[in-house]
């Protein structure tokens, strides 16, 4: 994960170019990312036509970027209001699973982020006022979806105990041969998927595991 | 010299291509300055000359010579052409004084012989030739002797051996007189460096690969069959060339006169170094615009824009006295970011925004535009089924994007808390 510092040079750096109509202020340890994001077919070269469209967006961060995760609104009110849009009344963009994307993504800059996980929600948003579907998929709503995104990472069963017994293991410093493998072999973890569980340790790190299990557990209501 | 077969855009490129173009020095003036200059050299040269003896030389340089030349801002300004004039002598021969005499002397003689009305002008370090109105252009003309060796045993010595060591980027370095110098007047060892040749050699290695891909297909667009080396280099524009014209374009009228505005040898230093051999001016404007400032070097507090073939050289060693000189740089880059890629990101290929209208020069890019947009606006078809035609083309576009966020493997999925 990107570590060090957010400042207000990065996020007006990686907006310069590439979102000209944005603007960047900050509030003490805030970050505001304001205006309109244009939503571009490619991130490289320009199309003739111009940009497919344009959303008004707000972005609310902190110079804790990326562990913490960025407030996206969608302020003007085009897409409506409702969970199956993957917004919530105050037009709060649930963008992504913040956890997954961390953990699979190489690059979690603020400029990746731009022209990743945002640039697919707003794509996505587009695609389904054309289509009425969504290109990428979604997740389930809450916990469910949670649980999706982090059994997704791990690449084990979408099942809750499941996912949690895997993140208890993976948030300890060095597991344990002698516990239960988390495939539900019955098996202990030595004699079965040791070399795997290790290698998904050395990209997700104990701490990561940690607040991921935190996530889960806030999410249940 | 491009040739348009299709005067009708259909790109930002192309837009871009043809703005660019049309504040390039047209082909009848280059080569009549080039004309020009080569019949000075001639006359400095005859066998009446007082310093035929000494084999000089006339050469271009600046702009000329990397083929960044932009048109003046105003109709009534000229475009200027810069050279060298190159006596083969040494420094213990004249004095700084001497030097710049003798060839001034020779200089006013040629105006004299051509009937030229003004009479040359001496500069701080050149000599200024006036032509008639109509030629639209004055030439300035460096009086110089080489200066190679000692350059490249002082880079040797300073640790710069690569550099030493490299015929093309140290081996033309010339000593040049400046009447500002306490030493002006003495027989010294002491004259100032410059490089132009150098200096343009390193610049054409930072594009080489698009200049052998424009030499190639502007022979196939002659029906050529000459090899790509036989084609001068001035006959094709890389879109670094073409990127360096549209930011000193938009730095003349972001400044006006401004005295502190940002100097040529910065931007076009800054943009060559951040240049990648991007194939296109869209590409190149953005890579340079997006990069260019962290290209400049911080020596403590102080700014180095550092001369690459001469590492003891900082273009903008102006801006410790002067912080003017510095904000305007900033500023500029600020602006020309912002109003380049208004157009580039967020905007149609035929609608320029105003801000970069105005950046490029209106009365220019209106002209322009005018040509090139006419042909595909007299085309416009029924507003319906154009609505239709447009919101298909959009579909289409979004599933590409699609596809290829898909194919990178990397999407993110929305969720809803």
């Amino acid at each position: 994960m990107h570590t060090g510092r957010l400042t207000i040079e990065e996020i007006r750096r990686a907006i310069a170019f590439d979102q000209p109509k944005l603007n960047a202020t900050q509030d003490g340890s805030d970050f505001i990312v304001e205006g309109q994001y244009v939503l571009v077919e490619n991130t490289g070269s320009v199309s003739p036509a111009g940009p497919l469209t344009a959303f008004d967006i707000r972005i609310v961060t902190g110079n804790r970027y990326p562990v913490q995760e960025p407030e996206v609104f969608e302020t003007s009110g085009r897409i409506p209001r409702s969970p199956d849009r993957h917004i919530n009344g105050d037009g709060d963009c649930c963008v992504t699973v913040w956890e997954e994307w961390l953990t699979i993504s190489g690059d979690t800059t603020f400029a990746a982020f731009l022209n990743g996980p945002l640039r697919e929600f707003f794509l996505a948003q587009y695609w389904f006022e054309k289509t009425g579907k969504w290109p990428f998929g979604e997740r389930s709503h809450g916990e469910k979806g949670l649980v999706e995104a982090f059994a997704d990472v791990l690449g084990t069963q979408n099942k809750k105990q499941n996912v949690i017994y895997y993140l208890r293991i993976l948030s300890q410093d060095w597991p344990k041969g002698h516990w239960l493998c988390p495939c539900g072999s019955g098996k202990l973890l030595r004699y079965c998927h040791k070399a795997d569980l290790m290698a998904l340790h050395s990209r997700l790190s104990p701490r990561m595991a940690k607040r991921m299990l935190k996530r889960l557990k806030s999410q249940q209501r | 010299m491009t040739i348009h077969k299709n005067k009708n855009a259909k790109t930002h490129d192309d837009v871009l291509e043809e703005i660019a173009g049309a504040i390039d020095i047209p082909p009848s003036q280059y080569e009549e300055a080039v004309s020009r200059y080569e019949t000075l050299g001639n006359w400095l040269d005859r066998d009446q000359s007082t310093i035929a003896q000494y084999d000089p030389q006339i050469a271009p340089q600046g702009s000329f010579l990397l083929g960044t030349v932009t048109r003046p801002l105003g109709d009534d300004e000229e475009y200027d052409v810069d050279l060298i004039c190159l006596l083969k002598v040494a420094k213990k021969d004249f004095t700084p004084k001497g030097l710049k005499e003798t060839i001034g002397h020779e200089v006013k003689l040629y105006a004299k012989a051509n009937n030229m009305s003004k009479r040359p002008e001496e500069g701080r370090r050149c000599w200024t030739l006036h032509y008639a109105d109509d030629a639209q252009f004055h030439m300035d003309v460096l009086p110089c002797l080489p200066d190679a060796q000692a350059h490249q045993l002082l880079l040797e010595r300073r640790g710069h051996a690569a550099l030493a060591h490299d015929q093309s980027l140290s081996g033309q370095a010339i000593a040049i007189t400046d009447w500002t110098l306490p030493q002006y007047e003495q027989l010294t060892e002491d004259w100032p460096l410059s490089n132009p040749i150098g200096y343009a050699a390193w610049f054409r290695g930072r594009m080489v690969a698009q200049l052998t891909e424009g030499k190639k297909r502007f022979a196939k667009s002659q029906m050529i069959t000459a090899s790509v080396d036989d084609i001068p280099d001035y006959k094709v524009k890389t879109p670094l060339q073409r990127a360096i014209q549209l930011l000193k374009r938009h730095r003349d009228s972001t400044f006006g006169d401004n005295e502190h505005k940002p100097i040529s040898i910065i931007i076009t230093t800054l943009s060559a170094k951040a240049y990648n051999e991007e194939p296109t001016i869209s590409e190149a404007l953005q890579t340079i615009l997006s990069t260019m400032d962290q290209f400049i070097e911080y020596h403590g507090e102080e700014a180095w824009v550092l001369n690459p073939v001469n590492p003891e050289e900082n273009f903008a060693d102006k801006w410790a006295e002067e912080s003017k000189k510095r904000e305007n740089f900033f500023k500029w880059l600020e602006q020309a970011r912002h109003d380049f890629a208004l157009y580039l990101r967020t905007s149609p290929f035929n609608e320029m925004p105003e801000v970069l209208k105005e950046g490029l020069g209106r009365r220019t890019v209106d002209r322009t535009l005018d040509t090139i947009l006419a042909a595909g606006a007299a085309m416009i078809t029924a507003p319906a089924i154009a609505k239709a035609t447009a919101n298909d083309a959009e579909l289409e576009r979004a599933e590409a994007a699609i596809t290829n966020i898909r194919e990178s493997g990397s999407q993110s999925k929305p969720w809803a808390k």
